[in-house]
């Protein structure tokens, strides 16, 4: 009877315990973004006085109004919205189907293919940009919005077919035999019977390439004009100016980061499985 | 002739004709985009190329490019560099991913809460992570200097500054950045655990260290391999990290190897020679590659 109490008591204390933990976890791997967007809703003079005011300060939604207000802003966001959405799709378009292919054939080669995608995933991307600089700035794509959206769409696009090999293997094909013995082409089995089974593997994959294009900035850095410049570059050079505005920088930086708060509140479920399915299956 | 080209193309396609073709549109693609450019690169390593030569004539030199990387201090230090970045990140990005995975692997609601938001730092633009510790370590104005100092330890000039503690405060920010990814390689391997071993486990009487130690650990050792790769290969290509927070300073202490050939190549425009360095780092990540995709086929079977 006694043991019995000892014992829930300490696995009450074990439990107090772990969830300490838990929230000294989250709350240590949350401070810079917690930092960043305050420092965004701060008045100037606030943004570094020390000690820092974590929690009781003026807000203001100033920096936000003033960063919309600035064409050239307005200009990052489009920027990245074009090379991101030029991106995604096109890696979905190349990658969705190459996936399905390497997930269903029964060549070896086409099979052993998904690894030379996998290969090229990881290929430093300095590696690839220098001998790819030259090459634009001799055919004069540098500074258009085509030279970044197809060098990141080798990575996306990479990451799609590995990512759709792994789910279409989890797709069951008897549905898609039996339209083919229905006399579908392999095309229209691909189509109308795959692909609508497989929509939460796309969204996955289009996720990661919203982020990975949404994020990048050395090709970025090298390959776009003045005017195709992204929002990290247009947050790099607030940081360099010599009036720089913290406030307004940290405004920049949270439209930088909305799509990564959105898809870890929202869509995570989606986002683990690109993740996790992209780096673990084989 | 043609006969045997058709042979040729049916005895490869085995069938496969249609997969093939929904295959072709992207293998055209890479081939121009990155096959192409990676060939290229090889090529112009044999050469003297730089692009602040009023005629930027290519002289071949044979291996020169690569004899002179070989003596080359910046070159050597920045292979040691990258060495230390890439063990400090991953040993402990694997070690805090693993224990923040058991901690958070209970099905409760808190649980999951967390894990949700943990997913936000990986998903943030690097550069901006970067620029976000910058401000947090600077010593003027920044957070982490002001609570070190209550401390009663000196700060210095910063962090990022000062030589010897540069190396460790930018591993903290990959670290902050990427151990939620192990973590979430690691709760998918603990949610594929068999449940048999450890109610065995609990009848022959062994306590929960034990059956972690003896049970957990060795089961989950395909998932070590996988995140220690997966890792490994991401940690080599850092660059928007160290580009933001120290540009490879003080002095060449945070240079690793994929700033270095970033610098000799896009700001010192000695094409030949970066794209020589380029090959290098290629070749070591080709190796570690080539071992992911062995360990990851070995573990369909």
């Amino acid at each position: 009877m006694q043991k019995g109490t000892v014992d829930m008591k300490r696995k009450q204390l074990e439990k107090i315990l772990l969830t300490a933990l838990s929230i000294l976890v989250f709350i240590l791997f949350m401070i810079p973004i917690y930092w960043l967007v305050t420092t965004s809703l701060k008045y100037g003079r606030d943004a570094f006085t020390l000690p820092p005011q974590w929690f009781f300060f003026d807000a203001t939604l100033k920096n936000f109004r003033v960063e919309l207000e600035n064409t050239k802003t307005l200009m990052f966001i489009k920027n990245s919205l074009i090379i991101t959405v030029g991106a995604t799709s096109l890696s979905l378009l190349l990658g969705v189907p190459a996936g399905y292919a390497i997930a269903r054939a029964k060549s070896k080669l086409l099979n052993m293919s998904s690894f030379f995608f996998l290969i090229l995933l990881m290929v430093p991307p300095v590696a690839m940009l220098i001998p790819f600089y030259l090459i634009m700035r001799d055919i004069g794509l540098i500074g258009s919005y085509w030279a970044v959206i197809i060098l990141d769409t080798v990575f996306d696009a990479s990451f799609v077919v590995w990512m759709m090999r792994s789910y279409f293997k989890d797709v069951p094909k008897e549905m898609e035999e039996a339209a083919l013995v229905d006399g579908a082409s392999h095309f229209t089995a691909f189509l109308q019977v795959a692909l609508p089974l497989s929509i939460p593997g796309i969204v996955s994959s289009a996720l990661y390439c919203i982020i990975y294009t949404w994020n990048d900035f050395l090709f970025a850095l090298m390959l776009t004009s003045p005017k195709t410049k992204t929002i990290p570059l247009g947050i790099l050079a607030s940081f360099s100016a010599v009036d720089v505005s913290w406030g307004r920088m940290a405004a920049l930086s949270v439209f930088a980061i909305i799509p990564a708060v959105i898809i870890s509140l929202f869509l995570n479920r989606y986002f683990v499985q690109g993740l996790t399915m992209g780096a673990t299956k084989g | 002739m043609n006969n045997r080209l058709v042979t040729v193309y049916r005895r490869f396609l085995a069938g496969d004709g249609a997969y093939f073709w929904m295959l072709f549109p992207l293998l055209i693609f890479v081939a121009v985009i990155a096959v192409y450019p990676l060939l290229f690169s090889f090529g112009i390593s044999f050469y003297k190329y730089r692009l602040t030569d009023p005629n930027q004539v290519r002289t071949f030199i044979g291996l020169a490019n690569y004899l002179r990387s070989a003596n080359d201090p910046i070159v050597i230090g920045s292979i040691k560099t990258t060495l230390i970045f890439v063990g400090g990140t991953v040993t402990l990005e694997i070690i805090l991913g693993l224990a923040i995975a058991l901690l958070l692997a209970a099905e409760t609601r808190m649980a999951h809460l967390i894990r949700s938001f943990l997913l936000m730092p990986m998903a943030l633009p690097p550069l901006v992570v970067g620029l976000v510790w910058k401000a947090l370590y600077n010593v003027d104005f920044g957070v982490i200097p002001y609570y070190v100092k209550l401390l009663g330890v000196n700060p210095g000039r910063g962090p990022l500054v000062e030589s010897g503690i540069a190396m460790p405060a930018v591993i903290l920010v990959d670290v902050w950045q990427w151990t939620p990814l192990i973590m979430f390689i690691f709760l998918a391997g603990l949610k594929s655990l068999p449940s048999e071993p450890y109610e065995a486990a609990i009848v022959d009487g062994a306590s929960r260290l034990q059956s972690f130690i003896y049970i957990t650990l060795p089961l989950l050792k395909p998932t070590f391999l996988v995140a220690l790769l997966l890792r490994t290969m991401q940690s080599f290509k850092v660059f928007d990290i160290i580009y933001a927070t120290t540009a490879g300073g003080p002095g060449t202490e945070t240079t690793v190897l994929n700033f270095q050939i970033y610098k000799v190549g896009m700001t010192f425009f000695d094409m030949g020679y970066a794209a020589a360095l380029a090959n290098i780092l290629l070749f070591i990540v080709g190796i570690l590659s080539v071992i992911y995709v062995m360990v990851l086929e070995r573990q369909q079977l």
